[in-house]
């Protein structure tokens, strides 16, 4: 097996008696776009600033390219970090914010030019090279500081909460534009961001933080399908969850019913539970399904490419959001009021302790 | 509210400034043109010697003078108090606003009584001259008091606290990622703020720098007492023109430079600002 | 952390500027209270300084006449201070002229406006003392109060104003229970900045007071004082002057909450 790139081994930060980032462990590899992902206080931030120099790891190592890179201050390692405030520098234009970076490796002045010049043109800003930061728009702000970052070749580029400051349709643009670019460059690109969505879009491979230890981590299907918390299984999109019991080695609903799932080891008999399952999983009707509940229609929206409902039911004390493709809504008219029975299957149902 | 009712309310404070600020100092610069009178009068004809006065050598020597001492107390001021200030914003955040109430609180208390406290130390019996014997040092101390250097350090000492608040404004404004950036990218510590920091914070050092250096060279206070009147400055002239020597006109005309050079000074110091004014808009 | 400024030399940084700051002015507190009154020899706690000081007719005399030109300078400064700031705010456009003529006062060299004042009052045949001081102190100490009601203003909620007038409030009634509530504070703020500033204000007062002892004020006496050098009530008076200066500006400070004028 190829060594990883990046190796994060048991590291724990603190800072006084707060644990921002307690017995973390990851291997990130060559060419990957990786994110960590967590709400804020959850120790991303300060996973990104060890692994970019600024913070030392109170214990633990970071291995790149299997050398212990842990003290190796910022401006030494080759590692770049894009900012959250993007942190250009006011006093100097566009051209001079990136070449910065490699005036500071003391390249050529001809080959600093040079590649200056390209990136200008990988980010599509060459007529604005002379521009000061301050008479930019925000996402080209955005594209000089990747530029800046990227034009160092860094054998891996950090990117704290690169789309956060931008407005909604930008980042969905930006979203893609990075894949490209890292595509392009095959750098290896970790991300931080509070936005799941946004993981779920870009990443290869997501790690979900909290409380600053690691949560989850794996690809962006293994984590939205296969939750291995109920907090994981919340933060990544929308979840139904049915408070539940076991009994008599099943997993019995509120009303009683019991519902079909794989049980987690080490559910006692008579633990408290909470069966969850995705909107998209539940469909109209009971034929086929394992598991079926009814509801009274509260609420519907129409989303263009489905159709969304909130069930009122005797199994949850919160509405039971379904969400119906437009197929599906189409073979049957419905108002609100209505009493519609829905089904899901066992293997879409996952378990947890409450 | 009508944009009429502001006039009326700032009439009155406007008519005040007209009277007693504009109008006298139009009259001044008026006065600059006009010839001395044989007893000490003024006498209302036009003539450009009082001007042509000021560069005569004699005079030039204590404007360079006067310019190399202010120069020197402001170069001195804007070194401690940009140091001063860097030290305070590096400091947490929220001891940062009580570290610079106790920075600038001397600013605030009487200019005569802060100089007179160095005249207290160097004097020949002051606190130095004491420290010095009763640590055994017998032999003749140089003399402090009364030269070049006592006014330099008066000067910086009086004016260092508006340095450190000038200086502190843009450094307290910097978005410390900026730094994080430049070593990031692979700048070592001092390239960052050579690099980064010092250009970005250029207006607070120039606003620091313009107002000891203006307000040194007008001073007749401090070459005065600590100076103990053994050399001349800008100020020491204009004072005795008008207040022993009586040539109006000649005075007039000296402190028409002064502003003249405090204006090209806060010309430079607007362009600085300027220069660096992208910094506004990044400030976190 | 890497990069970061290195603490201890940051703190020696703080340590070298405050002491020189601190150093001298804290010498001078210690003298005022040394019984021989020589800096070379502490020969024991007392007063008495500060007693003599009291028993000194031209002291008390000059420290009179600054409470004087201080009072009623910062009283019409404040009113036409805070009449300027008002109108300044309210009014939509701002010029560049306006703002020169309301900055100048608290840039140009003192030595300038005094001379300025003093060829003015003697071209008009003024008759020099008091009265002119207080008229020249109105002059920067105007600008200074309308900059710290200024900085008031600038965070002011102008739509109760409309309001007010909405509710049917004439433009008077509005500024006194509606404007004049809220930025308060600030009035007595920049009124005490001003005293402090009339107090401690030297050359000026120096050019217009005329000849003769009467129309002295206390900076006025203590320039002439030090002139002949170092005595113990001098020690006295500077430290009674520092206090009040001081006292002063924390109250204003603690008032306004917005930060030192000029910042």
């Amino acid at each position: 097996m190829t060594q990883p790139l990046l190796s994060i081994s048991n590291i724990d930060k603190h800072f006084g008696t707060l644990k921002a980032v307690d017995n973390v462990s990851l291997d990130i590899r060559e060419n990957e776009f990786f994110a960590l992902l967590g709400a804020s206080g959850s120790g991303k931030t300060t996973l990104l600033r060890m692994l970019a120099g600024f913070e030392v790891p109170t214990g633990g190592a970071i291995y790149l390219d299997g050398k212990d890179v842990s003290a190796i201050p910022p401006n030494r390692r080759p590692v770049n970090l894009m900012f959250q405030s993007y942190a250009l520098f006011p006093h100097m234009t566009v051209a001079q914010n990136i070449a910065y970076g490699l005036e500071m490796e003391r390249l050529p002045r001809r080959e600093i030019a040079a590649r200056v010049e390209e990136m200008l043109g990988v980010i599509q800003l060459s007529q604005l090279a002379g521009r000061k930061p301050d008479q930019l728009s925000g996402g080209q702000r955005q594209r000089v500081a990747l530029a800046r970052a990227l034009v160092k070749r860094p054998r891996l580029l950090l990117l704290d909460e690169p789309l956060g400051a931008l407005d909604k349709k930008l980042r969905g643009e930006m979203q893609l534009e990075l894949k490209r670019i890292q595509h392009e460059f095959g750098i290896t690109f970790v991300v931080v961001t509070h936005d799941q969505e946004e993981a779920l879009v870009m990443a290869d491979r997501i790690a979900i933080l909290r409380d600053g230890r690691l949560l989850q981590c794996g690809s962006p299907r293994e984590i939205y399908e296969t939750p291995q918390s109920r907090f994981a299984a919340d933060f990544i999109g929308v979840m139904n969850f049915l408070p539940a019991r076991v009994g008599g080695g099943v997993l019995l609903a509120q009303t009683g019913v019991p519902i079909a799932a794989d049980l987690p080891e080490g559910l006692a008999e008579g633990a408290e539970a909470v069966a969850a399952v995705r909107p998209e999983r539940l469909h109209l009707g009971q034929s086929g399904a394992d598991n079926s509940l009814t509801g009274t229609i509260g609420a519907m929206a129409y989303h263009g490419l489905d159709l969304q409902l909130h069930l009122t039911t005797p199994l949850s004390p919160q509405p039971v959001m379904v969400r119906l493709t437009a197929d599906a809504a189409e073979g049957r008219p419905l108002s609100i009021g209505d009493e519609v029975t829905v089904g899901w299957s066992a293997r879409d149902t996952r378990v947890f302790p409450a | 509210m009508t944009d009429r009712k502001p006039l009326y309310l700032m009439s009155p404070a406007l008519a005040w400034l007209t009277g007693f600020m504009v109008i006298p100092c139009l009259l001044v610069l008026a006065l600059a043109f006009f010839r001395r009178g044989i007893y000490g009068g003024i006498e209302y004809t036009f003539t450009l010697e009082n001007i042509a006065l000021v560069f005569d050598p004699l005079y030039a020597r204590i404007f360079l003078k006067s310019a190399g001492i202010a120069g020197l107390a402001a170069v001195l001021a804007v070194i401690l108090g940009y140091a001063a200030a860097y030290a305070i914003a590096a400091m947490p955040r929220r001891r940062q606003p009580m570290l610079l109430f106790f920075a600038v609180l001397p600013f605030w208390s009487n200019y005569l009584v802060r100089t007179y406290a160095w005249i207290v130390l160097l004097n020949r019996e002051g606190l130095i001259a004491a420290v010095a014997h009763g640590l055994g040092y017998d032999g003749e101390l140089p003399k402090l008091l009364y030269t070049e250097s006592a006014v330099v350090v008066g000067l910086v000492y009086n004016y260092l606290p508006f340095v450190i608040l000038a200086c502190y404004a843009p450094l307290s404004r910097l978005n410390p990622e900026m730094s994080e950036a430049s070593r990031d990218l692979g700048a070592s510590g001092w390239t960052t703020f050579r690099r980064v920091v010092l250009p970005v914070t250029v207006p607070g050092i120039a606003t620091g720098f313009v107002f000891v250096f203006v307000l040194s060279i007008g001073n007749f206070v401090t070459p005065a007492l600590l100076g103990g009147g053994q050399f001349q400055m800008i100020g020491n002239l204009v004072y005795a023109q008008f207040l022993t020597a009586n040539d109006w006109p000649f005075g007039a005309a000296l402190s028409m430079v002064l502003i003249a050079i405090m204006m090209g000074l806060l010309t430079l110091q607007t362009f600085a600002t300027e220069r660096a004014s992208g910094a506004r808009r990044q400030e976190t | 952390m890497h990069g970061g400024p290195d603490k201890r030399l940051m703190l020696l940084i703080l340590s070298v500027v405050f002491a020189f700051l601190y150093v001298p002015i804290s010498v001078l507190f210690a003298l005022s209270f040394n019984e021989g009154g020589l800096p070379t020899a502490w020969t024991g706690f007392s007063v008495k300084w500060y007693g003599e000081l009291a028993r000194n007719g031209e002291i008390m005399r000059a420290a009179f006449n600054t409470l004087v030109v201080a009072t009623v300078s910062t009283l019409l400064a404040t009113v036409l201070g805070t009449l300027l700031a008002v109108g300044v705010e309210i009014r939509r456009r701002k010029g560049r002229f306006l703002e020169t003529i309301i900055f100048a006062p608290m840039i140009i060299p003192d030595i300038v406006l005094a001379i300025a004042l003093l060829s003015f009052f003697s071209l008009l045949n003024v008759t020099l003392g008091l009265h002119t001081i207080i008229v020249s102190h109105v002059v920067f100490n105007l600008a200074f109060v309308c900059s710290v009601v200024r900085a008031r203003l600038k965070t002011f909620d102008w739509s109760i104003v409309e309001a007010s007038q909405d509710l049917g409030a004439s433009t008077v009634v509005t500024l006194w229970r509606v404007v004049l509530p809220g930025m308060l504070p600030a009035v007595i703020a920049g009124a005490l900045l001003a005293f402090t500033l009339s107090v401690d204000e030297f050359i000026i007062a120096f050019f217009t007071a005329g000849a003769g002892r009467e129309s002295i004020t206390l900076p006025m006496q203590i320039f002439a004082m030090i002139r002949f050098g170092v005595t113990p009530e001098i020690n006295a008076l500077a430290v009674i002057v520092m206090t009040v200066s001081v006292a002063a500006l924390a109250l204003s400070q603690r008032l306004n909450r917005g930060g030192l004028p000029g910042q």
